[in-house]
């Protein structure tokens, strides 16, 4: 009987486990690519509502234009043969590590009308500046949405 | 001094090594001579390692820029705290740094049990030596803190900005404190395994040794989040990077373990899971290392990707290996000595608790991991971001915090129907109370409504248990109530201890729950011009610039209202640090007990005219109160009770009057 009743219990711990990160796994998955990645899947697949994680880019030099406030910057982003046109759509202040050279990582989906990717998240980091000595150096931009 | 250093980070290698040697043939011979010669020499590992940390210092301190690691992580302009700070500012410094705390740990743990558990500490001293030997390893051969450059340069290359602050030159002491001090305990664990004693004895010895370093691990945590929430400007202290996670899996399986310890204690049962919880905390504390240091899961923390990965990895598996095996052939001795005798009773809320924490440790581990494993499952690298971790640890968490407060509400071994009636009226009647007015309140989310109303559930419940003791102290002592109550905690440290922490774990969730209530607003404000924010009223008075030789400031000034009066004057800036061509956000925060009013300049205009961002975050400062009861608790259970003094010096006589 008892054995019975632990591996009930057991059982319902697991669905429970199981529901709750299948659950959490659909509402926050995005997919990593870079960008030669992306120009493939671009002819390929359909991008539509498919979050992209974009990485291994840097921002081309002088190819930010912020806004007003310097606040929703749109920039350029390329690696050695790619490049590509990002607009930044998120609420949160960049980070401060975010200028040109700097390597990042952004979120968001691919908008197929302008050939233009909508970042809602952006992260930096200056490796080259910074190389071994950032310990701990949180340099990120969070959705105020998430 | 810089050859100084390196030479006695030679010998420092040499010396563990010695007493890893003697230590084992010490204690395989019964040889008390040896074994003394092997803590001796480890005591001489803390020296050479301190000769060698104080050369760096006098290196950084004295801007001696031909040293590599000098000229990459400070300048002449940095204050003096950071320069002092940037010794583990960098890896090979804060490798260097590692294995220095652990060479104090380790004396201490020496000094501390001369004539005490004899039979465990000459494998503990090995294992630690041998921990320690590695590290001085990777300092000489593969992160040589001490190498020059072939010319020097005219100034160093500097901190970054972002992390010139005081939070942060305590934050990463703090959490390799925690993280090197919870080998302590693995090493009795392994000296139990291989001298076969495996009664409470090695429990005994470490549990201190684990509560101290949790204490650090969790404080360096909380001081992490408060740095984030401060510096970052994103209004937020967790952003479950993997950084972070790295850092929180060992503190929720050492948790786990404090809490299933006391099982053993109490009933001699989960002895092997005791084991597998300590060896786990160790690699995880060695896993997060590698993993933050290896470049294999991308972080926004800016590690460098080097070359020191695979001897972690390396490191890594013949810990677990070596571990898990002398695991395995010991199983024979660690049967339990009692079963489970009913389901309804304090040992299954332990046990219930251990499953949660690792449950909650299991889903950090595999978001962390996931972009890995989808990788080699699907050959597409996933990602989840914050969403996954806080769909499935936010209700594991309401799960923990229904077990604080449940927990000490069961008697060991079983509680009648009866009993458990009495026992959970109060705190039910007063749950189900608080929600209620939560409800008629406004609260409307589910989980917030719950945690909240949990919270109340633990307090009640805490209230009823030290009330209880202290009545009853009171009734058979006939001391006052007060008084009653305040020996009663001293007297049973480790219980009222844990308690005040379960108190401070509340207070941590009521912090947590604020976050389901933040607001955010942007807007853009004239010179003069005001704005309402839910109850508050913003006026924008000034903008002034200013520079200094670091950097430029420019600062905004804003009077903040609340119900019609006058609150504080906000100033945020934007700095720009000009060497190192990079600005930073300073929030301004107007902070009570009930909510931050937390205000970023996002950037301004040529006329003067600024854009703001808002964030109102309720309850936060209960988080970093909540960490302060932490401490506080942790320490007054770790602080050994007069019996214990005594049966300590007990242990040291009898001893001596053994020895030859």
């Amino acid at each position: 009987m008892k054995r019975f009743k632990f591996i009930i219990g057991s059982t319902v711990i697991a669905l429970g486990l199981a529901y709750l990160f299948a659950s959490g796994l659909s509402q926050s998955t995005s997919t990593h690519m870079t960008l030669r990645d992306l120009a493939k899947q671009v002819v390929a697949t359909d991008l539509e509502g498919k979050r992209i994680q974009l990485g291994g880019c840097k921002v081309v030099p002088g190819s930010i234009r912020w806004d007003e406030y310097r606040h929703r910057p749109a920039f350029t982003v390329a690696d050695s043969t790619y490049s590509l046109e990002i607009r930044y759509v998120g609420n949160a202040v960049l980070p401060d590590t975010f200028k040109d050279e700097a390597q990042v990582v952004l979120e968001g989906y691919y908008d197929l009308g302008t050939n233009c990717f909508e970042a809602q998240i952006v992260f930096a980091k200056c490796p080259s500046k910074y190389e071994g000595q950032s310990y701990e150096g949180h340099v990120q931009a969070m959705n105020a949405d998430i | 001094m810089v050859d100084i250093g390196y030479f006695s980070l030679c010998l420092a290698l040499v010396a563990a090594a010695y007493s890893i040697v003697a230590s084992v043939a010490g204690a395989r011979r019964k040889h008390l001579a040896l074994i003394r010669s092997g803590e001796n020499s480890s005591l001489a590992v803390c020296g050479l390692l301190t000769v060698s940390v104080l050369a760096l210092w006098h290196a950084l301190l004295g801007h001696d820029f031909q040293v590599q690691y000098v000229a990459e992580n400070s300048n002449r302009a940095m204050p003096l705290l950071y320069v002092v700070a940037a010794l583990w500012g960098g890896q090979n410094g804060s490798l260097l740094f590692w294995g220095w705390l652990l060479s104090i740990y380790l004396a201490a743990l020496v000094l501390v049990n001369r004539g005490r558990y004899r039979v465990l500490m000459p494998y503990a001293v090995a294992t630690l030596a041998a921990t320690s030997f590695f590290f001085i390893l990777l300092n000489l051969f593969a992160a040589d803190p001490f190498k020059r450059l072939p010319l020097t340069p005219e100034d160093g290359r500097g901190l970054n900005p972002l992390l010139q602050h005081p939070i942060m030159a305590i934050h990463p002491p703090m959490l390799y404190l925690g993280m090197v001090g919870m080998s302590v305990p693995f090493a009795l664990a392994i000296a139990a395994l291989i001298s076969r004693q495996l009664d409470n004895t090695w429990v005994r010895a470490a549990r201190r040794w684990m509560l101290v370093s949790w204490t650090f691990l969790g404080a360096g945590l909380l001081l992490g989040g408060k740095w984030a929430y401060v510096e970052l400007g994103w209004g937020g202290y967790w952003g479950w990077d993997p950084v972070e996670n790295s850092s929180l899996m060992p503190w929720l399986v050492s948790t786990a373990f404090l809490h299933s310890i006391l099982v053993q204690e109490r009933k001699g049962m989960l002895k092997v899971w005791n084991m597998v919880l300590v060896i786990l905390v160790y690699s995880l504390c060695i896993f997060g290392t590698f993993l933050t240091r290896s470049g294999m899961v991308s972080s926004v923390h800016a590690f460098a990707r080097s070359n020191i990965g695979p001897f972690f990895a390396t490191f890594l598996c013949i810990l677990l290996v070596f571990s898990l095996c002398l695991l395995y052939t010991r199983l024979k001795d660690l049967r339990a000595e009692n079963r489970l005798e009913s389901f309804a009773s304090r040992e299954t809320a332990f046990l219930l608790n251990n499953w949660v924490l690792l449950g909650m440790c299991f889903a950090v581990f595999w978001g962390t991991l996931f972009p890995l494993i989808s990788e080699a499952i699907t050959s597409e690298q996933i990602t989840v971001g914050p969403p996954f971790f806080n769909q499935v640890n936010v209700p594991i968490g309401l799960i923990l915090l229904f077990l604080t407060g449940a927990g000490p509400l069961f008697a060991w071994r079983h509680t009648s129907t009866r009993n458990l009636r009495t026992n959970f009226s109060i705190p039910a009647a007063s749950t189900l109370f608080a929600a209620v007015l939560l409800w008629w309140l406004g609260v409307r989310d589910f989980y917030a409504l719950g945690s909240l109303a949990l919270c109340t559930f633990v307090v009640s419940s805490l209230g009823l248990e030290f009330h209880r003791g202290a009545r009853a102290r009171s009734n058979s002592t006939g001391e006052t109530y007060v008084l009653a109550l305040y020996r009663l905690t001293v007297k049973s440290r480790r219980r009222y201890g844990g308690y005040m922490v379960h108190l401070a774990i509340v207070m941590l969730f009521v912090g947590f729950t604020g976050k389901a209530f933040t607001t955010e607003k942007e807007f853009v404000l004239e010179l003069g011009e005001s704005t309402q924010v839910e109850d508050y009223t913003l006026t924008y008075e000034h903008l002034v610039h200013s520079e200094d030789a670091n950097k430029m400031v420019h600062t905004a000034s804003l009077a903040l209202f609340g119900g019609g009066e006058f609150l504080s004057t906000l100033l945020p800036e934007r700095h720009f640090y000009k060497n190192v061509d990079q600005g930073t956000t300073e929030v301004s925060i107007h902070s009570s007990l009930r909510e931050d009013f937390y205000l970023i300049m996002v950037g301004w205009s040529e006329d003067g005219s600024a854009k703001f961002q808002v964030y109102i975050n309720p309850l936060v400062n209960w988080v970093w109160a909540g960490g302060i009861v932490f401490v506080l608790g942790a320490l007054w259970s770790a602080w050994p009770t007069a019996r214990e003094r005594r049966l300590a010096a007990m242990d040291r006589v009898s001893v001596q009057s053994l020895s030859p």
